[in-house]
């Protein structure tokens, strides 16, 4: 019986919301092709989060408890996934797309002799390979792209699937794994500009993105007043990470982040290809921009010609006012 | 040091590009360095500028992405490989790799460098791939690389900060094009790539792939959304009341 595995990234103790779609999403597979659904999970204390992936439909979990994966460094994951692949050997290991996983797909394709897809919209089993849907051409177009191999890798961008609840028993295996500093060969000194225990920006629910119509520290202001009564994460277009005004942490797009909240609010931003390629599967889209022509009004839900400094003062207030908006 | 850069040359992904028959179909044919490649050169360059460190570059590609070579070699670099392939010729990033890891046995650089994804594909795997098969430490996705002594400073652009780590050489990293802007070569540098050597070899063995692209298809659309109309006062009013349903 094939074992399908998924990765479970670890934020702030808890699983990421990405990793719970992924998961969801393997759930399902499994089940149409009488699968085990796993998962592996790479953290100081990992087997702590099994029971909330059991809610979530794993039968079993592989948890590879190290300190050494507290923050990001790309040899020992790479080391600790080959670990838990030798031990639970599926057919197929599935990501939640990140930076760290970006980090690491590819040297562990290498090592293990996986076929790999990277950063899927969609993915299927068919006729024993994967058939993925990837954007491609600067996210101009989708490739239907196959991949075949005993095991195939592969990684989907976040919002491609829901997190959906499906609750199972579950076992916990430990996988034996050790780490010997003096073959790391590299060095984390520091992490700077660290947006950790923040409202995630890939997790958020609601989001508020800032483009190059945010022209000041008044529009930033209003921007971030808009996101603070809204509990909203802020993103941004790559344009203001440039100009300084927003950290490169905030940036959205194909070589930024990719979000999907219920609720996108784009502020000033024009919406090239770039940008919406990381924000299209975001639920309700609303876009405040003073030129009707620009391409964000394709894909918003609804559309605001206006100025952002006369129009957020006001949206800012009637949200005060009704406390409550449910996106 | 001593620094190669792996280049691409790749469709301009801002020239029109239409599908047909679930081909992509590049009439105007123009095609470029791969930007996040550009990068890589500029960063190599900066960082060798004033010392006796030297910058190489290698690509794969049938005989007219010289030109590609031409052009890192005219923004600087000093020499360049071209492992020539048939023209249509599909790699994935496996065979690419595999290529590339070929070409390094018997050189002894002290960085390798690469652009964090082709444009074209935007699949980011090589730089992982290629460090892995030559036991290279590596990091990815790099805003900023500095020389200390024999190590490589990278600070690279994480999931939830900027992370500074430093790599003893030889080492690899993948660029991000968040790292400089890329010199435009002036003419001095156009025409003096024309004198820079070129080591051309075609492949003899091209290793199997193992994706397949089937078909390119147009992205999946929205549901049309609309405009709210009026006064500024009028149309929050109008969106809140919106959101509240839906």
């Amino acid at each position: 019986m094939s074992t399908i595995l998924t990765y479970v990234a670890i934020q702030n103790g808890s699983p990421s919301r990405a990793s719970l779609e992924v998961l969801s999403h393997a759930r399902q597979l499994a089940q149409a092709g009488s699968g085990v659904c796993a998962a592996v999970v790479l953290a100081p204390g990992a087997s702590g989060v099994a029971n909330e992936l059991a809610r979530y439909g794993a039968q079993k979990v592989f948890a590879v408890n190290h300190p050494a994966f507290s923050r990001h460094l790309n040899t020992p994951v790479v080391a600790g996934l080959e670990a838990a692949i030798a031990q639970a050997r599926p057919s197929l290991l599935v990501f939640p797309s990140s930076e760290g996983v970006k980090d690491v797909l590819g040297a562990l394709a290498v090592r293990t002799g996986a076929a790999v897809l990277p950063d899927v919209a969609s993915f299927v089993v068919k006729d024993g390979g994967v058939e993925a849907l990837r954007p491609v051409m600067a996210a101009k177009f989708m490739a239907r792209t196959r991949a075949e191999g005993d095991l195939v890798l592969v990684s989907v961008r976040s919002g491609s699937y829901e997190a959906s609840e499906a609750p199972t028993e579950t076992t916990v295996e430990e996988v034996a794994f050790s780490m010997d500093e003096s073959t790391l060969r590299q060095t984390l000194r520091e992490i700077v500009g660290s947006t950790a225990g923040a409202v995630d920006l890939v997790d958020a629910q609601v989001v508020v993105a800032a483009g190059r119509g945010v022209k000041d520290e008044v529009g930033k202001q209003l921007v971030e007043e808009l996101a603070s009564v809204l509990g909203a994460a802020i993103g941004s277009s790559r344009a203001v990470v440039e100009s300084g005004m927003f950290a490169a942490t905030a940036q959205i797009g194909q070589t930024g982040k990719v979000v999907s909240p219920d609720l996108y609010i784009g502020v000033g931003i024009s919406g090239a290809i770039q940008h919406v390629a990381g924000m299209s599967n975001s639920r309700t889209i609303v876009a405040i921009n003073t030129n009707p022509d620009a391409p964000i009004f394709d894909v918003a839900t609804y559309g605001i010609v206006g100025d952002l400094y006369k129009v957020l003062p006001i949206l800012i207030e009637e949200i005060k006012k009704k406390a409550v908006v449910v996106a | 040091m001593k620094f190669c850069v792996c280049i691409k040359q790749v469709p301009d992904v801002t020239a029109p590009i239409q599908i047909r028959d679930g081909a992509l179909s590049m009439d105007a044919g123009r095609v470029v360095l791969n930007a996040y490649d550009a990068s890589a050169v500029e960063e190599a360059l900066i960082l060798t500028d004033g010392t006796d460190g030297e910058v190489d570059v290698v690509l794969i590609g049938p005989e007219k992405a010289t030109e590609t070579i031409r052009k890192a070699l005219a923004m600087g670099a000093g020499r360049g490989t071209h492992l020539v392939i048939p023209e249509g010729t599909e790699l994935d990033s496996g065979a690419v790799s595999h290529i590339l890891s070929r070409n390094f046995e018997g050189h002894t650089y002290d960085v390798i460098l690469t652009g964090k994804q082709a444009q074209d594909t935007d699949a980011g795997l090589v730089g992982g791939m290629l460090a892995e098969r030559l036991g290279l430490p590596y990091a990815t996705n790099a805003v900023g690389l500095a020389i200390e002594g024999d190590q490589l400073v990278v600070t690279r652009q994480g999931d939830t900060g900027q992370e500074i780590i430093a790599l003893p050489t030889p080492c690899l990293v993948t660029c991000s094009n968040d790292m400089n802007n890329p010199r435009i070569p002036n003419l001095k540098g156009v025409m003096g790539a024309k004198k820079k050597p070129v080591d051309s070899t075609p492949l003899a063995e091209i290793p199997r792939s193992t994706i397949r692209v089937l078909s390119y298809e147009p992205l999946p659309s929205r549901a049309p959304g609309r405009f709210i109309e009026g006064e500024p006062a009028e149309q929050v009013a109008e969106l809140v009341g919106l959101l509240e349903l839906s």
